[in-house]
């Protein structure tokens, strides 16, 4: 039974008390361009996860607390949260440079997009 | 004219005299469930200028004054509480007071129920089903927190150190009683740390 | 038999001579002393015997002190209180406690299964597999009842279980697994630094073995200042102390179990009102395991005779209780530790010879025993035992380290042995959420490496077996602290013993007991060796060593040890067995809380809910609701009771309650365009006032759920779900919300429980609702199908909606649930005179079937799209994105051979087709056939009077007219002719009225 802490409303408990929301950084492609979407794109949307022994970046919320969604990432190994941080945010620097597969490339995208 | 018959939830419920604790249901309040942003300037100040006070912006917070109480439930929501009697003049005056700002005020006062638990084995007996610490300091009078109670969603305020008001959907309402009422059984007291 | 041959004149520092208890043990009445435990008051009593042994039913005794224990498992209390497998080390005897041994029929002293023994050379490890193969049909007519009846420990309490119980949560800055002389020292100095600790020990009293250990802290016995300090933390706010608590389990993040039995030991705790068991959910920053250790057997043949016991066991018996398991004792031993055992017997009368595999030892304890003149056989071992039911003789041989047979030996009389093999770290705890662990020569055993939680091992448990190095190991959780003086002896060299040589045929090992509780003998070790079980997870598996309650507490080290032996590999390069949670068992009803009977499930009312069972109805779950089902009058039956409400609706008008439709306020300048996202219809074209169907998908493409949503203005609406998506998509809702548009200015405030909802349907309808003094109009003009007013009914308010799921005309009538029952009383008043009548919800499910409406969750599965059920009409070709929306185009969604819902009408209109009925492409005799598809929702219909189903089909749409066969099981087959979905009505008039 993990104790997970909410970076919103900073309340700390069993993680009975979150809901655990899968992978998190994952594009949904139809927001941003609906039109011109591959059944590929669309599949790996949809089906293809990454899981990775260590570092994982997976979305969580504070289901009976203030019921805001939020990011994680978490070492699957120790079961440590290395850092939480906002559902629309990016992990904090030394995380980013420590991600791996999907999400190495996502981070990039998006910090690239920033500048 | 038909004249309207009002009935609560626990209205047939009296608590049992084996209990360590009293209990009693609170059917007497009006309730506004009041959506908005707290980095929005104008809602705040639209909502201060109607309650007479700032709504708490501090995680868990409560702030009152006479008979109207806010309950702070995230970032974007609070709980209104008032005399169930005012509840329509109120959200009338909050609805008028925000009508131009983006925000939703909607009477709640029927969807929860309210159970007042006092004595000194209050926090105890909410331990038997709550994980959270409930004897820190983190549960000084006037705390507001939602959390997982039993197997159902609860909302806790702690009014005064002996004295926690537990808000549950009304249709849990006759499990939260029977719980309750298994869970402060005389006999069944757990004193955590000679308190 | 004398009274109590075996209680010692004196001694015993946990009894009150004072106070005599008598309980009964298999109908026999035995007494004792306030303090014993049924181990000590039945030994104190003459009876050796204690239980018979798994798989071979040989006699068994005590072996250990407490809750090591494997072999003395009871059953206590009578009927629906028995609870079984309880250890007789650990049960506190009181006036009036019943007990009963187990595993024996029809008596401990005459077991019929005992006649396993003889043909124990055909059970050996493996002997499931092996034995029961063949011939195919005897399994399930002779071995498996066989097996079923010799196996199993304890039976079952019959009936409910009276008592109560209860979980408790509790945090901690520290909790101290474990309340002997390391966890002590290590509470006070936690605390010391004004941290919270919680220290739990599953004994009654606090002192773990002080009381066992030789040395003096501060010029004070071990035992008096382990209850100096126990006193002294019991006076300390911050200190938390639980007795009679086992932490069962350690996980993720310091989440720890524990087992606290609260009223085992006193009925009067139990009258008063307590819980018979608490189980503790513990969360502590960090946690120090202060399990200590557990002592060893030695792996000799019949080892397991009953009067055998651990050194240790036997030394507590004497001090603890004052009493002594015969009057000529033999000590067994590979260490220094063991000859505390020799004194402590010696002081109480009883002969005692030593018998050291060792050849040299050269400790204090050693040279003390053999200046007091004690008998002590250097470099020996016992290769035999004589005696079944107890010990008569032994027989002493020389033995030189590694020696594998008995050259000479020697006859010796005695009546008990009291064996030590070493001691092992209590690691279980440790190793539950992933500990690490390493071989330590010098212990020979394993103790704790590494851990990625917060917790640390002190004292034995960490290996630590001098009293000084514990204390100093302990107080280093506090500030610094003053240095206790320690006199302790010191202690020389303990030597590996894994298999003690034994005379003749015995010297196979199959007498040599490993694990006592699962009957594994070396030789079933070796044996598995033999048969390639290289990995020793195979070989627990394989020969069931270290399984089961025992979890390996005095068995796992002695198996390495053999396996070791037999490979020639050392102990850690074989590796250990998983050590899993929980470290002893614990009761159901711990595990269950108070969460039991009413309390079993939550059950969700509606405000209407006790008028429900006051007239009559039959409920149903629907999520954790329960609702109405129907109302059977008088001697009316379900059936009857649905039909006469159908048509009464169809007819008259009916009355029922919908309270627990999910709804949800939206309201936000974005509202209408996150609705058009959400649905797959359109939402943003709908009027103020007005009310629209809608569909949701998830994004695969699949149906998730409908209902009706009503514009209250322009930037505001109210959203009905099913009642079982109510909360789901509350919370779907938010998801998209705080996810993904984020642009989007939308606030949604579930109300669900806010409102009392009450469908009045049916041609009267208006008529009943016109004599509620509405404060609007309701005429067909005024208040169409598919719009919404607000408003009173007399002094209620109200919020109306004109949406039917019945087909006739109908209005949703929402008020505060707080009004709902006076409400719901005066509609019944109102409508009286006009026939209406309350119906359930299988009424509400016959009247939507027969207009074809669907039920997301019936005619839908998780795999089906708003296309397979007919409803493409809804999915908007113009929207450019909307949740699903991308899917649907996959190709599998748009393929050929898609299931389509159809309606169908049985050639025989008085058979109604089973629900989920299979319909084929061509009846066989026998299966396998093709199956085209199946029945959703199926009903008699009143209306039309004859049946009427609605179907998943292959292609369906295509083939109208067409009659499929559906098989049923016992070989009937019922045809029906494929139709489309609306049964009644299908101009649509009624619900215009």
């Amino acid at each position: 039974m993990l104790v997970v802490t909410c970076p919103v409303c900073n309340a700390s408990g069993d993680e009975t008390d979150f809901h655990y929301g899968g992978q998190a950084h994952v594009r949904r492609p139809a927001t941003t361009d609906p039109v011109n979407i591959t059944d590929e794109d669309q599949r790996d949307y949809l089906f293809i996860r990454h899981n990775p022994k260590g570092l994982h970046f997976e979305r969580w919320r504070c289901d009976r607390g203030c019921g805001k969604w939020f990011h994680a990432a978490r070492d699957t190994v120790t079961m440590e949260f290395k850092a939480t941080y906002g559902i629309t945010e990016l992990p904090p620097a030394e995380l980013i440079k420590e991600a791996k597969g999907p999400w190495a490339d996502y981070f990039k995208k998006r910090l690239k997009e920033k500048a | 004219m038909l004249e309207p018959q009002f009935e609560s939830a626990l209205a047939h419920r009296a608590a049992p005299d084996t209990l360590s604790i009293s209990m009693r249901e609170i059917s007497e309040r009006g309730m506004i469930d009041l959506r908005g942003l707290a980095t929005d300037k104008k809602f705040m100040s639209a909502v201060k200028s109607v309650l007479g006070f700032d709504l708490p912006k501090a995680p868990r917070a409560s702030t009152s004054w006479g008979d109207l109480k806010a309950l702070w439930l995230s970032p974007d929501q609070w709980l209104i509480l008032c005399t169930r009697s005012k509840t329509n003049s109120l959200l009338a005056e909050l609805n008028a007071a925000l009508a131009k700002i983006h925000s939703l005020a909607v009477d709640v006062s029927d969807m929860r129920a309210i159970i007042r638990l006092e004595g000194e084995s209050v926090r105890e007996t909410l331990m038997k089903g709550s994980s959270l610490d409930l004897i820190s300091d983190d549960y000084k009078a006037g705390t507001v927190r939602r959390m997982r109670f039993a197997e159902i969603a609860a909302l806790l305020h702690v009014v005064e150190e002996n004295v926690i008001d537990i808000y549950v959907f009304r249709s849990y309402a006759e499990y939260t009683w029977a719980f309750l009422t298994k869970a402060a059984r005389k006999g069944a007291e757990v004193k955590l740390f000679k308190r | 038999m004398s009274t109590k041959p075996y209680r010692l004149a004196e001694g015993g520092s946990r009894i009150d001579r004072s106070r005599k208890v008598t309980f009964s043990f298999d109908g026999k009445d035995i007494s004792g002393f306030a303090g014993d435990t049924l181990a000590s008051a039945v030994l104190a009593s003459g009876q050796k015997l204690f239980g018979r042994s798994f798989k071979y039913h040989r006699p068994r005794g005590l072996v250990g002190l407490g809750s090591e224990e494997m072999n003395a498992l009871i059953g206590i209390g009578v009927g629906s209180r028995h609870e079984p497998n309880l250890r007789a080390t650990q049960i506190e005897i009181f006036n009036g406690l019943s007990a009963e041994s187990q595993n024996r029929w029809p008596s401990l002293k005459y077991d019929v299964g005992a006649i396993n023994s003889k043909f124990s050379r055909f059970l050996p490890a493996g002997f499931y597999y092996k034995t029961f193969m063949w011939p195919k049909s005897f399994w399930k007519h002779v071995y498996e009842p066989f097996i079923r009846k010799a196996a199993g420990l304890g039976k079952a309490p019959e009936g409910r279980d009276p008592d109560t119980y209860e979980h408790m949560h509790v945090h901690a800055d520290v909790i101290i697994v474990g309340g002997g002389i390391a966890g002590l020292t290590a509470a006070e100095a936690a605390a010391s630094t004004g941290t919270k600790v919680l220290l739990c020990d599953e004994n009654p009293v606090l002192g773990g073995i002080a009381d066992l250990t030789a040395g003096m802290i501060d010029g004070e016995c071990v035992a008096d200042h382990a209850a100096t300090v126990a006193a002294r933390l019991a006076a300390l706010p911050n200190v938390h102390i639980l007795t009679r608590t086992t932490v069962v389990g350690h996980f993720h993040h310091n989440y720890l179990m524990a087992f606290e039995r609260v009223g085992d030991h006193d009925p009067a705790i139990l009258a008063s009102g307590a819980p018979k068991h608490r189980l503790w959910k513990i969360r502590a920053d960090k946690v120090v395991v202060a399990t200590g250790a557990l002592e060893r057997p030695i792996a000799f043949a019949n080892n397991d005779r009953p009067n055998i016991m651990l050194a240790s066991a036997v030394r507590g018996l004497i001090g603890r209780y004052g009493v002594t398991p015969g009057s000529k004792g033999v000590v067994f031993t590979n260490n220094d530790d063991a000859y505390l055992t020799a004194f402590a017997l010696k002081k109480a009368g009883v002969t005692v010879r030593v018998v050291d595999s060792r050849a040299r030892p050269d400790g204090a304890l050693v040279k003390r025993a053999i200046a007091e003149g004690i008998d002590v056989n250097l470099g020996s071992v016992i290769s035999a035992v004589e005696g079944t039911s107890g010990v008569t003789a032994v027989k002493i041989a020389a033995y030189r380290r590694g020696q594998g047979r008995v050259i000479t030996e020697k006859r010796v009389d005695c009546d008990f042995i009291a064996m030590s093999g070493g001691w092992n770290p209590a690691l279980h705890l440790w190793c539950h959420n992933g500990g690490k662990i390493e071989f330590d020569d010098s212990l020979q055993s394993f103790r704790p490496k590494s851990h990625t939680d917060n917790i640390v091992a002190v004292g034995a448990a960490n290996g630590t077996m001098s009293v000084e190095a514990t204390l100093v190991e302990a107080q280093a959780l506090g500030k610094k602290a003053k240095k206790f003086i320690v006199q302790e002896p010191e202690r020389g060299a303990s030597e590996s013993l894994w298999f003690a040589p034994a005379t003749g045929k015995y010297n196979e090992g199959n007498k040599h007991f490993i694990d006592f509780q699962n009957d594994v003998t070396a030789a079933d070790l070796e044996l598995a060796q033999r048969e390639g079980y290289e990995s020793v997870e195979h070989t627990k598996r394989y020969t069931t060593f270290g399984m089961a309650t025992d979890q390996g507490k005095t068995s796992n080290l002695n198996g390495l040890g053999v396996i070791s032996e037999a490979t020639g590999k050392t102990i850690p390069e074989i590796g250990v067995t998983t050590f899993r949670p929980p470290y002893t068992p614990y009761s159901f009803g711990a595990i269950a809380g108070s969460l039991t009977n009413d309390l079993f499930l939550p059950v969700r009312r509606t405000p209407i809910f006790q008028w429900h069972s006051d007239h009559g109805a039959v409920f149903e779950p629907v999520g954790q609701w329960r609702r109405a089902y129907t109302y059977p009058q008088a001697s009316e039956s379900k059936h009857e009771a649905i039909n006469r409400e159908i048509l009464c609706v169809r007819n008259k008008v009916g009355l029922l309650d919908a309270s627990t439709l999910g709804k949800i306020e939206i309201k936000g300048p974005d509202a209408a365009e996150f609705l058009d996202r959400i649905y797959t219809n359109t939402f943003s074209t709908l009027k103020v006032g007005k009310c629209r169907y809608g569909l949701m998908m998830n994004e695969l493409g699949f149906l998730s759920d409908d209902g009706v949503t009503a514009r209250l203005a322009d930037d505001h609406f109210i959203m009905h779900t099913t009642s079982g998506g109510a909360d789901r998509i509350g919370a779907w809702l938010e998801e998209w919300l705080q996810t993904e548009w984020t642009n989007y200015k939308v606030f949604v405030t579930p109300v669900t429980e806010q409102w009392a909802q009450f469908a009045v349907a049916g041609p009267r309808a208006r008529d009943v609702l016109s004599k509620l003094g509405p404060d609007f109009d309701i005429s067909n003009e005024a208040f169409p199908h598919m719009s919404f007013k607000q408003g009173h009914f007399g002094g209620y308010p109200v919020r109306v909606y004109r949406i039917s799921f019945s087909g006739e005309m109908s209005f949703e009538v929402a008020t505060p649930a707080n009004f709902g029952q006076g409400l719901w009383n005066a509609i019944m008043e109102a409508g009286d005179e006009f026939g209406l009548s309350a119906y359930g919800t299988e009424a509400l499910h016959v009247l939507r079937a027969e207009k074809g409406y669907i039920v997301v969750g019936d005619e839908s599965d998780g795999t089906v799209t708003p296309v397979d059920v007919g409803m493409e009409g809804m999915v908007s070709k113009k929207k450019p994105d909307f949740i699903g929306k991308r899917s649907l185009e996959q190709s599998f969604l748009k393929g050929p051979n898609r299931k389509q819902l159809v309606g169908l009408l049985t050639e025989d209109p008085t058979d109604v087709l089973p629900d989920g009925a299979y319909a084929v492409a061509a009846v066989k005799n026998k299966p396998p056939m093709e199956m085209i598809g199946q029945v959703t929702s199926t009903y008699m219909s009143p209306t039309l009077g004859r049946s009427i189903a609605m179907a998943l089909i292959q292609n369906g749409r295509s083939r109208m007219g067409e009659v499929i066969s559906f098989p049923l099981e016992g070989g009937k087959v019922m045809k029906a002719t494929i139709t489309d979905t609306v049964f009644y009505d299908k101009e649509g008039g009624r619900i215009h009225a």
